[in-house]
């Protein structure tokens, strides 16, 4: 296991690099100089020009340019934010929880509702409850997510008028960032209106949260369907039964477990799209996280906002799908027999 | 009263070439505590009956059945909870795939541990403890010395002759009262064969479990049954005291198997040919009508084509209209 979780860690600093370097390529090529790209800062002073040249080795060649530029993005500096003149890692890490948050719920309720309905279509004999099944998933795998989330906002939001359609809180909320998650801090606070924030929070959440969920929910399904037809006939599930388990033992205790591996696969191979499904629900939904922040940017030829947010980003995603690799491979016996077998 | 009683069973396969008998009218009987040896060549169907006995039938079955009786009730009657109820306590199985028959995610432990039966009257804080422990002691039963380490580990971590042997201990931890062995030796080296057979018999003579042996090799077969059934293409050709069958077969089919076993102890000449009946036994599509045996047998006359009715002489039954040694039975509705 040791040498496995060093050989990861290799392809995640590997990726990184590869990243850093795309990042310093297309960083050369934005139509503006140099320094003002790498640094944000329009009018520099000589001063800080001459600053701005130590730090990133301008007057070197290349190799050397490259280094200082890997050195200072990897020790925390981003840079100046052009528009707003802050760090970009300051406000990198105030979107951050923001997208994190919708992320964990929408996967929460991909998976929580996912799971149990995949099951029941494959276990159910009837055949238009199957097709009814896969119908839906795949009219929701096909829909855009733009349109989805435009839909929803106009029928619950305008039309209806239940639900929140933009932020992440009503304004007359003063909730203090604690950990960034809006839920959390909702809680934490200690004004008396925080139950009812609280609620706010989470109606906030519903229609960008389900908007968000449709792409990973319908995968779920589908996955833990194919996964669990293809178990249900495996002999060890036949001996199950002719142990006399009970048949919702043999599902839950058997069949599961065996199904959940591929689907905790394909939800690692599923990670970049599901990014850049969060940013633009995020768009529509005005909510302040990482997308809306890296989308104005790109507006804005924020160019040290579009350099900060790609590489945190990128680097979010290469981290997560590699420990789900990891976890995948823990938490499944059969994989780490391969893992063995290889060393 | 015989403890399993099977009447003319019969299981249709739905294929893509039509509805196919792959079970013809199979009779079988099975008295407490016997040791009963059912040989058959693959895809006889051997299986299949025995999944049928236990009550798992594939998708694409239809059963029918003069009486399957269980102890005296009739297991065609029972709900499918019942069988559940009755596969879990009185029959237990041994697949023949002894590695694929384990969930290759949960440990070997907690899979037998799964299997045995709770004991209510123990407090449930002291439960877990002590089932580990009979599950150890059921491990140490079927020849197993280090219980922890095999109960600790995945099925793909042990051996096939180790997984077996928690198969059975799985099969034997509820006492069952039938063992249905499904070529519990398959793909083993000898001397893993030799333990697991003189485990069964053991089991059969300390515990009175009756049990059914399913396998292709007749000799390994006659060295440990009271009983022999032989199968041949989903029919019943022969059934009667190993001692009798072997001594004085009466079907052409059990004559042939046995005539054809290689004789080592006169020293075979190099690369001569092994004797065997001619042809080779039909897929499912292509089954012969009347007796399946018909088109490869020695013996085979016109009547052949019209399928012989089980005989019954004494403790013996065999199937077919010229038998050797004997006089076929006349009571034949067919002809």
């Amino acid at each position: 296991m040791g040498r496995y979780l060093l050989r990861r860690l290799n392809l995640f600093l590997a990726t990184s690099l590869a990243l850093v370097t795309v990042l310093f390529i297309t960083t050369s090529y934005f139509p503006v100089s140099k320094p003002f790209a790498l640094s944000g800062i329009a009018t520099p002073t000589t001063e800080q020009l001459a600053q701005i040249e130590a730090d990133y080795q301008l007057n070197g060649n290349q190799l050397q340019q490259f280094i200082a530029y890997a050195q200072t993005r990897l020790s925390g500096d981003l840079g100046l934010s052009v528009t707003s003149q802050r760090p970009v890692l300051e406000e990198l890490t105030q979107a951050l929880p923001a997208s994190f948050e919708l992320a964990i719920v929408s996967g929460i309720i991909a998976v929580l509702f996912g799971v149990p309905l995949g099951v029941l279509a494959s276990l159910s004999k009837n055949k238009i409850t199957q097709h009814s099944i896969m119908a839906i998933t795949l009219t929701g795998y096909s829909i855009p997510v733009f349109w989805l989330g435009l839909t929803l906002s106009l029928w619950f939001g305008v039309e209806l008028g239940w639900l929140p359609v933009s932020g992440r809180i009503n304004l007359l909320y003063e909730i203090e960032p604690v950990s960034g998650f809006m839920l959390i801090d909702t809680l934490l606070s200690d004004s008396a209106y925080r139950i009812s924030a609280f609620k706010d929070a989470v109606f906030h959440i519903i229609l960008p949260a389900i908007t968000l969920a449709v792409l990973p929910f319908t995968v779920v399904v589908r996955i833990t369907r194919a996964a669990m037809l293809n178990i249900m006939e495996l002999p060890f599930i036949k001996a199950a039964e002719a142990r006399g388990l009970h048949t919702g033992t043999i599902v839950l205790r058997h069949a599961l477990p065996n199904a959940l591996i591929p689907v905790l696969k394909n939800m690692g191979l599923m990670l970049g799209t599901f990014a850049s499904y969060a940013m633009i629900v995020e768009v529509i939904f005005s909510r302040q996280g990482v997308g809306s922040w890296l989308v104005a940017g790109i507006y804005q030829r924020d160019y040290t906002v579009i350099q900060g947010g790609v590489l945190g980003v990128a680097l979010i995603i290469i981290f997560f799908s590699i420990l789900i690799e990891v976890l995948h491979n823990a938490y499944n016996p059969l994989s780490r027999k391969e893992i063995y077998a290889a060393n | 009263m015989p403890l399993l009683d099977i009447r003319n069973l019969t299981i249709e396969l739905d294929t893509p070439h039509g509805r196919v008998k792959a079970l013809e009218r199979v009779s079988l009987m099975i008295n407490p505590g016997e040791l009963h040896g059912l040989v058959g060549e693959s895809g006889s169907g051997r299986t299949l009956l025995a999944r049928a006995i236990l009550g798992v039938p594939g998708h694409n079955w239809t059963i029918t059945a003069d009486r399957m009786m269980w102890d005296g009730q009739n297991l065609m009657d029972m709900s499918p909870k019942q069988r559940r109820n009755l596969m879990g306590s009185e029959i237990a199985v041994i697949f023949q795939d002894p590695m694929g028959s384990l969930d290759p995610a949960i440990t070997v432990g907690s899979q037998l541990i799964e299997a045995m039966p709770q004991d209510k009257t123990i407090s449930f804080w002291k439960r877990n403890s002590a089932r580990k422990a009979i599950a150890q002691k059921w491990l140490h039963k079927v020849g197993i010395k280090n219980t922890e380490e095999v109960m600790s580990s995945y099925a793909w971590e042990l051996s096939a002759g180790e997984c077996q042997k928690v198969m059975i201990a799985m099969a034997i931890a509820n006492q069952p009262r039938l063992l249905i062995a499904d070529e519990p030796t398959d793909s083993m080296e000898l001397s893993t064969q030799a333990q697991i057979f003189r485990l069964l018999s053991k089991l059969n003579q300390l515990h009175s479990v009756s049990i059914l042996l399913i396998s292709h090799e007749l000799e390994t077969l006659s060295g440990w049954c009271d009983q022999l059934t032989v199968l041949y293409c989903g029919q019943v050709m022969e059934s009667g005291p190993t001692a009798e069958v072997l001594e004085q077969p009466y079907h052409p089919y059990t004559k042939a198997l046995l005539d054809n076993m290689p004789d080592f102890s006169s020293g075979l000449a190099h690369k001569s040919v092994m004797q065997t009946l001619p042809g080779s036994s039909p897929a499912l599509q292509h089954l012969p009508i009347g007796c399946r045996l018909g088109p490869r047998c020695p013996q085979a006359q016109k009547r052949c084509v019209s399928k012989p009715s089980l005989c019954h002489q004494k403790d013996r039954y065999f199937a077919c209209h010229f038998p050797y040694n004997s006089e076929p039975c006349n009571d034949d509705p067919t002809t």
